[in-house]
């Protein structure tokens, strides 16, 4: 492949990635299709280059490598298909949010942010240093719950 | 036999079209739907018993002989993914059946959920590179589609993080077709085996690079998982179940077969053994820093992940049985422990562990049905997680790589800890009754929500028992992959002119 | 010996399915378990002591060397004489010790048998594979007992830290046994005490396993666990906490010390680590008021004693040791019978509170006394000989510090004895000062005789053993006989004469009697003292705080759940590993040609100025179109490329992409007001740079290769002959590689459920459960005027339009075009019927049903793909016929155009479904007949 043609191709992938970078979905989206325009790119021009390869309008011999073709041609379609799904996907943040800031995930803030300790565990680790050297009031009631037996009960 | 290959996909996706049509019956979609599943697990079968016994089955898509055409062919290793992936999208969609709210209302599901399938299935039995890249888009498609159902707003923005991050990949994983196109001038796997040899060695490994970066993004591989404890909880659980259960395997699937097809011992061992032991503790750790049940488990994918690719990295028959029997493993339990965490959330209300608690005294079911997958995860005999585990980290001495037995150790600690979390929070005590959103005497879960799920539970014992055998069949399936010579004569020596 | 595990696990299985309706009465379902043990290994006994063991094997993975290996030898007599005898017991006392019903009173009875269970084959295991998941299932089942009565905090803490700190040591003795198990080519623990491996890995491995063992027999500094889990009913702590589980770690040591035992580190540290425990906790029972955690923190201890004997290695140690085993197990576990009983009737276990003892409880102060003389090693009592067994073990060890090792066992057993008195005085009531501080007006029943029974039978076998230990000689000598071959005949004596240890015993007696005599001025000072630098239970709590801390931050940092940051580490990641593997391997081959034709430059040129600009421009509008024009002028490309199908699918394409994002973008305020510090920029830059870059690299490197392509030449060669059509590329499409096709319709099938889906979703945002959202701007009608003029000039221009579309589909085998340039070409046609008429006038098309115009399309796919299999061909084999109807001569009909049609559809029905979602007007929700049907939930119920 010529050295243009890869220029092209890294061009249109640098400025994918730095639309990619940005927080606007609009730009996101933008940015994709850029990437997949390079991927186009760099496919298309993977194989020899020639004449459009239908049978008998030239050369067999000139004709450009109609494989790569085929498979950016599917590749194609299915971007449409995907980008079709992340324009709706778009229009739904879109109409929920009125913005299309993309925002950031609540449960990672919440854990990065409060620092999610587990009180649970280390709270009753307290206890049972209680219960290691219990030297407190004793306890009426004995830890296996089960009730006194009194001997007017029996 | 080899008629058989393309069934696996023809069928869902017949199936798919049909419960298009069908549209408003809703019936008929489930039986459609159930019925095509329960035939492609049928054809896993056969396929497994045809590939046990010659090694390799392959057929070329419109007879064209390979690689001109598009080749189809399992080996021991599809073919065990394939029936294991089979099972598990047949259980969770009757568990989808039974729950309310994710299936019955939602027309699309079932197609969609049936073009997942085929989409799963293509990428398992397909014998060309594009062909993947084809099969990995559809399934990435349906789950597009899947992990929005509904459009609830943090469904739309974690969706959102999950299409982008896919739709990175697709286009990186086209990049790498068209360098890979350039460099070698085919696409077929069989004949990439052959050629990949000729390139010089920075292209080749250039190549194994990205292409492990490409299907890492999918499998979760550290540092490139962020974004899937982010968007899986946030789907309905059947949806997240089978994502858990299948979608990261899929990606580990198709890094296992380029690395071991394409460029066997081209990475350097500790690098992907460095992947490996990030994925496996960054992944621990996140999970015991999350205070929800689907988000833990979230997390637990991603450091089952990295035990995978551990096994991997050996590159020894042992360690990449063992992977396998581990990934099947994962399968199983994975999705069955997010079913079971739909059920919390359908008795509890809530997948908190702050808002849940004494479960295990209100629901003995929904505990029984976690606690034991979840042992399995702890690999705790006689489940398939102790055969598993113990297989690899047998692997791991075997290759003598101390450094990371001893990571491998901790992880499991670690886990243990985060599945204890959950049983302290979600079974034991009591709801904080401060937090408490949902009054008591929830719904119990419907009949099709709980035969699914006891069906896996029941699985990972039986794996466990039947262990030896298992493992024999994945230690053949290994041998194959360390020497794909049978698979690429069977491929590019059938139906040639 | 296997059929014995099953049924523990059965009988267990079976207590939790019906657990609850059976409540106590279970317990008479769980005692089988061990009579049926206690039987079979009678029955077993007579082939044991001669010298043979019972061995049995099942396979599981044999293809790794795990399978369920079982032996019983001497030594696991002994165990399974424990787990056995003492599990009989204990269940005996637990049916007094329980109400006949209550919450949880199952399960735990069930859970009770599964350990047995797991401790039988813990002991019986010779495989140490499966030892290590006996080990575990111990581990879980304790956990669960702990934990039982969960709704305690107390109790749920106590079941973590005992599974955490217990699998702690599980997992690191895991690792150990497998590198042993490498190094000596085998798991089965016989063979490999038999033939020791040896090396640094083994040595590493052994102090893993040491780790295991440790943990497991709670032994500083990992004992914290143990008092804790004393919030177990007795009979649980009787049986797992004292007399079985905890003797695990015991049993291992026993059983690696004779092969291991010279390896430089075992034996010291075996004996230091034991030693230190027993007095440390001696010294820490002796300061507790609760009875329980006084008889736990001597079952430290005494576990710390044994392991110290068993860690000598030498052949009396062996001795010592089994004989310490069975005297522990039997005056431990009727010493937590006293405490359960005297927590029963009283319902406190706090030596100040317990009354003097009276006529009603003469059994239970019998067994205490019993229970009390033995743990402190007094004549006439199993204890006694185990003491002086294993005092001279140590005596005799030949090592560097024999006589230290001596000296602090001594006083060691100073302290045992002084808080066996602290135990028995406490218990019969002699602690409480004058009366008790308990209520007077209720009198405590006494406890019925089949209650203190289980004690009074432990009780006797304590002394009966003790008085004539002969009755054990030959069990002892088998058992550690089969832990160090070079065992002797034992013959176990009240009476040795006036050895040394004899001596040592006296002083032990006597000097503790004065330590306890003397409380009243010792206690004050062992409250002070602080036994070990932190408390066992404070570094557990603080690695905990420490774990959770250090886990939110890795979780924090890597995810930050932003999604820039994502996508920045990932693009980093896909160009930062290859490219460096590209340039630290060779791959330069050649430099390429600059361009491929002049003609490349203006193009790239335009594509890159567009580019840019769609990157620089700040209105949403502007940015669409440049992509646009991007799209437009990489059709120009394929064009130059020699890639006329390529083109005209770009074009497509690129005109619906436009024309959805204009339906979308029209919603949104027109432009993005972004405003970015310098570093966010310049990081953004230096990322794209590195992508830029690396793409640019691959591409020169693989792109100067330049290999030969047979594949495609064949196809070239075989297109019109084989394939029957001149246009190669759509050849490939729908023949050579149609399966590639087949899943690429699927895509675009699924893409569109999605987007209507979703758009629907977003349409019904009025019907309520929503409603808490904002309400979003009602999109504004596109306005239209309803000429006729247009009509009709519209609606010829689209027949015009579908006729082409039609004849793209129908040359594009030969030509240019194809199923998708034909089914992109239709979709414009229907923008045009939109245009005109808005969404009913696409509605109109397909009679409002597109996705049968989708689903029908596939439908055809498939049927075309599969319909081959049914006659015996290759899955999508192509097959023609020639038909000659009238007037139009021949035509080729090709399954293959078939196929194309079905593609068209999916086209032509995806466009459709697209105005649908994003076109104006939505249908009201309950609208059943046109639409598309709903793909959104129904209103609840």
């Amino acid at each position: 492949m010529s050295v243009v043609m890869a220029g092209t191709a890294a061009a249109l992938f640098a400025i994918g990635t730095y639309l990619l970078l940005q927080r606007k979905l609009s730009r996101v989206i933008v940015g994709l299709g850029l990437l997949g325009h390079g991927a186009n790119v760099l496919f298309v021009n993977s194989g020899r280059r020639g004449l459009p390869p239908i049978i008998g309008q030239g050369d067999p011999s000139d004709f450009a490598d109609p494989l790569p073709q085929s498979l950016v041609l599917t590749a194609i379609v299915i971007g449409f298909g995907t980008t079709a799904l992340l324009l709706a996907l778009a229009y739904r943040s879109w109409l929920l949010t009125n913005d299309d800031e993309v925002e950031d995930d609540i449960e990672d803030r919440l854990v990065a942010g409060r620092g999610y300790s587990d009180l649970e565990v280390s709270d009753v680790a307290l206890l049972v240093d209680e219960a290691e050297e219990s030297d407190d009031i004793p306890r009426r009631r004995s830890t296996t719950g089960e009730p006194a037996v009194t001997g007017r009960e029996r | 036999m080899s008629a058989l290959l393309p069934l696996p996909v023809l069928l869902p996706l017949g199936g798919a079209a049909l419960s298009i049509v069908v549209g408003r019956w809703r019936a008929a979609q489930r039986m459609v739907a159930l019925a095509v599943l329960t035939s492609v697990a049928g054809v896993a079968v056969a396929l497994l018993v045809a590939v046990d016994r010659d090694d390799v089955v392959a057929t070329q898509a419109g007879d064209w002989y390979a690689p001109l055409g598009i080749t189809l062919v399992a080996d021991r290793f599809s073919a065990i993914m394939l029936l294991t992936a089979a099972c598990a999208l047949l259980a969770v969609d009757v568990y989808a059946i039974g729950q309310p709210g994710a299936e019955r209302n939602h027309v699309g599901f079932q197609s969609v959920y049936l073009i997942l399938s085929a989409g799963v299935a293509a990428a398992f039995l397909t014998g060309d590179l594009f062909n993947l890249f084809v099969a990995i888009e559809m399934m990435l498609t349906a789950s597009y589609v899947l992990i929005t159902l509904g459009g609830r707003l943090d469904q739309v923005r974690s969706g959102m993080t999950y299409v982008v991050i896919s739709l990175i990949a697709s286009v990186l994983f086209l990049a790498a077709l068209a360098f890979t196109y350039a460099a070698t001038g085919t696409i077929n796997l069989a004949d990439l085996a052959v050629r990949m040899g000729e390139l010089p060695s920075g292209v080749r490994s250039a190549l194994a690079g990205l292409l492990l970066v490409v299907f890492g993004i999918k499998a979760g591989l550290f540092p490139l998982f962020f974004w899937l404890p982010d968007s899986y909880p946030t789907a309905p659980a059947p949806v997240t179940a089978i994502f858990a259960g299948l979608l990261t395997k899929v990606g580990v699937y198709a890094i296992i077969r380029t690395q071991t097809l394409l460029f066997p011992g081209v990475l350097p061992t500790w690098l992907l053994l460095a992947f490996a032991a990030a994925t496996m503790l960054v992944g621990v750790l996140g999970a015991i820093a999350q205070d929800d049940v689907k988000r833990i488990l979230s997390f637990l994918i991603i450091s089952s992940i990295g035990f995978m690719v551990m096994g991997l990295a050996l590159f020894t028959v042992a360690g990449i049985a063992a992977a396998i029997v581990y990934m099947v493993h994962q399968v199983v339990i994975k999705t069955t422990l997010f079913l079971a965490g739909g059920m919390i959330e359908h008795t509890g209300g809530s997948s908190r562990l702050s808002r849940l608690g004494d479960m295990a005294r209100t629901a003995p079911l929904i505990a029984v049905v976690f606690f034991v997958p979840a042992m399995s995860l702890a690999g705790i005999p006689p489940m398939s997680g102790f055969a598993a585990k113990f297989a690899l980290l047998d692997s791991v001495a075997a290759s003598r790589e101390w450094w990371i037995l001893g990571v491998a150790i901790a992880v499991s600690l670690l886990t243990l800890f985060s599945i204890a979390k959950i049983w302290l929070g979600v079974f034991w005590g009591q709801p904080d009754p401060a937090e408490t959103t949902v009054a008591p005497g929830r719904p119990r879960p419907p009949a099709l929500m709980v035969m699914p799920t006891a069906l896996l539970v029941a699985a990972t014992i039986v794996l466990g028992l039947a262990a030896g055998p298992l493992y024999d069949y994945c230690a053949r399936a290994a041998g194959d992959l360390i020497d794909p010579a049978a698979y690429v004569t069977q491929v590019l020596g059938s139906g040639a002119p | 010996m296997i059929l014995l595990l099953a049924l523990h696990a059965v009988l267990g299985l079976a207590g939790l399915a019906f657990g609850a309706r059976l409540g106590r009465r279970g317990l008479l379902l769980g005692i089988i378990g061990p009579i049926a043990t206690a039987l079979w290994l009678i029955a077993q006994l007579p082939g044991v002591l001669d010298g043979d063991p019972v061995v049995d094997s099942v396979e599981w993975l044999p293809a790794l060397g795990m399978n369920l290996d079982v032996r019983l030898d001497g030594f696991s007599a002994l165990m399974v004489s424990l787990v056995a005898g003492i599990g009989v017991a204990v269940y005996a006392y637990a049916l007094s010790y329980f109400p006949a019903q209550r919450e949880g009173l199952g399960r735990l009875v069930a859970l009770l048998t599964l350990f047995a269970g797991s401790m039988l084959g813990l002991v019986v295991a010779d495989n140490l594979i499966v030892l290590y998941g006996f080990w575990e299932l111990t581990t879980i089942t304790s956990f669960l007992l702990i934990g039982n009565n969960h709704r305690d905090g107390r109790a749920r803490a106590a079941a973590l830290q005992a599974l955490l700190v217990t699998s702690l040591g599980a997992l690191a003795m895991l690792a150990g046994f497998v590198v042993i198990g490498h190094a000596a080519g085998t798991y089965r623990l016989s063979a490999i005490v038999d033939d020791p491996p040896s090396g640094t890995a083994v040595e590493v491995a052994l102090a893993l396993v040491l780790l295991g063992a440790f943990t497991k027999s709670a032994q500083y500094p990992f004992h914290g666990w143990l008092p804790a889990a004393m919030v177990a009913p007795t009979p649980v702590s009787a049986y797992l906490h004292s007399a079985t589980m905890v003797k695990a770690g015991v049993y291992l040591i026993a059983r690696l010390s004779p092969a291991f035992d010279d390896v430089s580190f075992w034996r010291p540290t075996i004996v230091f680590v034991g030693l230190y425990t027993m007095v440390a906790a001696g010294l820490r029972a002796l300061r507790q008021t609760d009875l329980k955690l006084l008889l736990a923190m001597g079952t430290v201890s005494q576990l710390g004693f044994m392991i110290a004997v068993f860690g000598v290695g030498s052949a009396e140690s062996a001795v010592a040791g089994c004989v310490a085993l069975l005297a522990h197990g039997l005056y431990k576990a009727a010493a937590f019978m006293v405490v359960g009983i005297l927590d029963h009737q009283y319902g406190t276990r706090d030596t100040r509170l317990i009354p003097r003892s009276t006529s009603g409880w003469r059994l239970t102060s019998i067994v205490t006394v019993v229970a009390a003389t033995s743990m402190a090693g007094f004549p006439l009592a199993l204890g006694f000989i185990a003491k002086e067994e294993e005092l001279e073990a140590l005596i005799h060890e030949s090592g560097p510090a024999t006589g230290l090792a001596v000296a602090v066992a001594v006083l060691g057993s100073i302290v045992t004895v002084a808080y066996s008195l602290r135990f028995a005085s406490g218990a019969l009531g002699f602690l409480s000062g004058h009366g008790s501080a308990l209520t007077a007006d209720v009198s405590y029943g006494s406890p019925t005789t089949w209650f203190v029974m289980p004690g009074i039978a432990l009780s006797a076998a304590t002394l009966i053993t003790g008085m004539v230990p002969g009755v054990l000689d030959e069990f002892i000598t088998e058992a550690a006989d089969a832990l160090d071959e070079t065992v002797a005949d034992v013959h176990l004596a009240v009476w040795h004469g006036v050895t040394t240890s004899l001596v040592l015993s006296l002083v032990a007696l006597l000097a503790g009697a004065a330590l306890f005599a003397a409380r009243g001025r010792v206690d004050p000072v062992l409250q002070r003292i602080q036994l070990s630098p932190v408390s066992s239970s404070g570094a557990y709590r603080g690695t905990l705080r420490g774990l959770n801390a250090f886990a939110n931050r890795v979780a924090g940092v890597a995810q930050s759940g932003s999604l820039p940051v994502y996508l920045g580490v990932v693009l980093l990641t896909a160009a930062a590993v290859p490219g460096t593997l590209l340039v630290t391997g060779d791959w330069w081959s050649g430099t390429p040609d600059l361009v491929g034709t002049p003609l490349h430059i203006p193009i790239a040129a335009v594509i890159l100025g567009a580019a840019v600009a769609a990157a620089a421009v700040r209105r949403r509008f502007t940015a669409a179109l440049f992509l646009g024009v991007v799209g437009y002028s990489m059709a120009g490309l394929f064009v130059i490329e020699g890639a006329p199908d390529l083109a005209l699918t770009q074009v497509g394409i690129e005109s619906l992409t436009t024309v959805l994002f204009v339906l979308v973008l029209r919603r949104l305020p027109d432009r993005f007001e972004s405003r970015v510090p310098l570093w966010r920029r310049s990081i953004r830059v230096t990322i794209a740079g590195v992508v830029g870059v690396t793409v640019f690299v691959l591409a020169l490197a693989t792109g100067a290769l330049d290999p030969p392509t047979p594949t495609s030449d064949a196809m070239v060669a075989m297109s019109v002959p084989e394939g029957g059509g001149k246009n190669v590329v759509n050849v490939i499409l729908v023949d050579f590689r149609g399966y590639d096709t087949l899943g690429e319709i699927t895509v675009l099938t699924a893409a569109a459920i999605g987007m209507v889906a979703l758009a629907r979703a977003g349409r019904r945002k009025a019907t309520g459960d929503e409603a808490h959202e904002d309400p979003s701007p009602v999109p504004p009608p596109v306005r239209v005027s309803r000429l006729v003029p247009l009509e009709v000039s519209m609606r010829l221009l689209f027949n015009v339009v579908m006729v082409g579309s039609l004849y793209l589909l129908f040359v594009g085998h030969n030509l240019p075009g194809g199923g998708f340039a034909g089914g992109i070409v239709a979709g414009a046609a229907i923008a045009l019927r939109y245009i005109s008429g808005g969404i009913d006038e696409v509605r109109r098309l397909s009679r409002g049903q597109p996705w049968l115009v989708v689903g029908g399309g596939l439908a055809i796919a498939v049927l075309v793909a599969a319909a081959p299999l049914v006659f015996g061909h290759a899955v999508m084999e192509s097959a023609t016929w020639a038909l000659h109807p009238p007037l139009l001569g021949t035509v080729k009909l090709s399954t293959v155009l078939v196929f194309d049609a079905g593609v068209y559809l999916v086209v032509v029905g995806l466009v459709m479904m697209m105005f649908e979602s994003f076109g104006d007007d939505p249908p009201p929700v309950d609208d059943d007949r046109g639409g598309i049907p709903e793909l959104i939930q129904e209103p609840v119920a």
